[in-house]
């Protein structure tokens, strides 16, 4: 192609946005990207595929609930929400690493931070883009499947159950969802930025979502858990069980530190390499 | 001309280094070439320009927005190709360039469409649809300078956009960057590679660890290195030589019917012709050696005017 030619399919100079675009508008787009390239490997779409299993599972089983009320009267008396969550959050907890581990990491390896930083992309910005990448799916693979199943239980269940119960599960439910997302995001995201390899990133994820664990043996399960992973079943116990309430509020700062320090880590991280 | 990038007096330090000392300069070109040895600070200047490093002293205006205050729309309306950095990874080259759109606030429609028309002007054919962390060098350059231009920037800071492209590529890149200058965008380009900087530029800013060894026109430095004038003419002879240099002149060479002389300013020429007035020398030609830019920015440098 010629020179004129490629300055015609160049266009005349138009005007760039003229002000800088605002930060969610940024954070949205880098989340955006994220997915994408989550999506594109086979790992993370089986494990989205996995994650509906549970959903499946527990209309089935209030089926066979109203379908065993019937036939003998008898109600099995189990409650899908509750335990929905409590399985659905392994899954999660999965997706979260596969989406966490390899996003800032890769970014390293490449060199690429400079790209952004040139960019009206600040360092916050850039590490809430990928916190929201790992948090948004978490939240909405938690929450989906847990509003859906109280609707169906509130359908199908209608003479046991109330509205109100449902709704009340409903809003356990969208709190337990939005606290677990940010400490899942902070737990992978932040060994992401503490290293140039995903496969590192990911072994050191899963390594702050175990070591913590035999401290709850060790002091035993009314004690405060200090990992993610016990954090994260006290919270569900006590919110959908019959654990005190005391574990749901350790268990949410627990996953709130988690969140906040892998955020602060990527973001200090980023900072000191988003330059020449 | 306005300036478009003004630095004054501006101190940087990186770590606990001095790197920029007192830096001034209006650059008004169309195209300034920014031009120094490693290490000189040419990076650290684009970093303080953009607002990613933070100034200890000193004013930065850039498009007349003050940095670091307005530093966010500064890279909002600026088209960046940096050297060390590569291409956004984790897709294919129409991925990464619309990437790049988005994050300068276009739309996911808008930026692919721009994505599209950017690889058009830069030859890019199906090999946009490749994973970009297998392109080649060539590739891997247009692809970032698509990058910069996807969002259709005002401005446009290349960082050696011509480092390791092969001879047809390097035209190539460079003829498309000078129909941008044409068009009207104005453009800073960091380089090594002085045929490139006399190719697309107009001014010239030279750093020499940290201050600068000269900023203007590139006429100028050229111009004001080229002392030395040659002399043909019927009665240029040795006796006219020493007539020169009794009138205060630097004679370098002196043949029968030739002479070589240096003046840098103007009083010398006119001396020179006084001389030739006085003696009755009928000149025929009197013309100035052309230093090359190479020259003329080596001199620069080691002189640091």
């Amino acid at each position: 192609m010629s020179a004129v030619a490629r300055a015609a399919a160049l266009g005349p100079p138009v005007p760039a946005p003229a002000r800088a675009p605002g930060a969610r508008r940024v954070i949205w787009a880098i989340a955006r990207r994220e997915l994408g390239i989550a999506w594109r490997r086979k790992m993370v779409r089986l494990l989205f595929i996995f994650s509906l299993l549970p959903p499946a599972v527990m209309a089935i089983i209030l089926v066979v609930r109203v379908m065993a009320k019937e036939a003998v009267d008898f109600d099995l008396g189990w409650d899908p929400v509750a335990a929905l969550f409590r399985i659905q959050v392994f899954p999660v907890a999965l997706i979260a690493l596969g989406l966490g581990t390899p996003s800032v990491a890769r970014d390293r390896s490449e060199d690429v931070l400079y790209l952004y930083a040139v960019r009206p992309v600040t360092p916050w910005v850039y590490t809430l883009g990928k916190m929201f990448a790992v948090m948004l799916p978490a939240m909405l693979l938690l929450l989906a499947p847990s509003v859906l199943t109280a609707v169906l239980r509130n359908g199908i269940l209608g003479d046991i159950v109330s509205t109100s119960d449902s709704l009340v599960l409903v809003a356990k439910a969208a709190l337990a969802s939005a606290v677990l997302g940010i400490g899942f995001a902070g737990v992978s995201v932040g060994p992401s930025a503490a290293t140039r390899r995903g496969r590192w990133a990911m072994l050191l994820a899963i390594a702050l979502f175990l070591m913590p664990e035999p401290f709850k043996f060790i002091y035993g399960f009314d004690a405060v858990s200090i990992g993610p992973a016990s954090a994260s079943r006290d919270l569900v116990n006590a919110l959908f069980g019959d654990e005190p309430a005391r574990l749901a509020l350790t268990g949410s700062l627990v996953l709130l530190a988690y969140g906040t320090f892998g955020a602060l880590l990527t973001r200090g991280q980023v900072q000191k390499e988003m330059r020449p | 001309m306005d300036a478009w990038i003004t630095i004054e007096n501006l101190r940087l330090d990186r770590g606990r280094r001095e790197v920029l000392h007192g830096i001034t300069a209006g650059l008004s070109g169309r195209a300034v070439g920014l031009v120094g040895a490693n290490g000189a600070g040419k990076s650290t200047l684009i970093g303080a320009l953009l607002g990613v490093l933070r100034a200890k002293s000193g004013r930065i205006e850039v498009m007349g927005m003050p940095v670091p205050e307005r530093a966010l729309e500064v890279r909002t309306r600026a088209g960046v190709m940096a050297e060390q950095a590569g291409v956004f990874p984790g897709g294919s080259g129409v991925d990464a360039v619309m990437f790049a759109g988005m994050l300068s606030g276009l739309s996911r429609r808008e930026a692919l469409r721009r994505a599209h028309r950017a690889l058009d002007a830069l030859d890019v054919g199906e090999e946009r649809y490749r994973a970009s962390h297998g392109y080649s060098t060539g590739m891997r350059q247009r692809a970032k300078l698509a990058m910069s231009l996807v969002h259709d920037p005002e401005f446009l800071i290349l960082d050696e956009p011509t480092v390791g492209l092969d001879p047809p590529g390097r035209l190539q890149l460079l003829q498309l960057i000078r129909d941008l200058r044409d068009e009207g965008r104005r453009i800073l380009v960091s380089t090594h590679i002085l045929p490139d900087a006399e190719f697309l530029c107009d001014d010239m800013l030279l750093l020499r660890q940290g201050t600068v060894a000269f900023s203007g026109p590139v006429h100028e430095l050229v111009g004001a290195t080229a002392g030395r004038l040659n002399v043909r003419g019927t009665g240029v002879d040795a006796s006219f030589a020493e007539a020169l240099r009794a009138a205060g002149l630097r004679v370098l060479e002196a043949a029968p019917g030739t002479l070589s002389f240096e003046a840098g300013i103007d009083a010398e020429i006119m001396t020179f012709w006084r001389v030739a007035a006085e003696r009755g020398v009928d000149v025929r030609s009197l013309s100035r050696d052309a230093a090359s830019l190479e020259e003329a920015v080596l001199t620069a440098m080691e002189v640091g005017r």
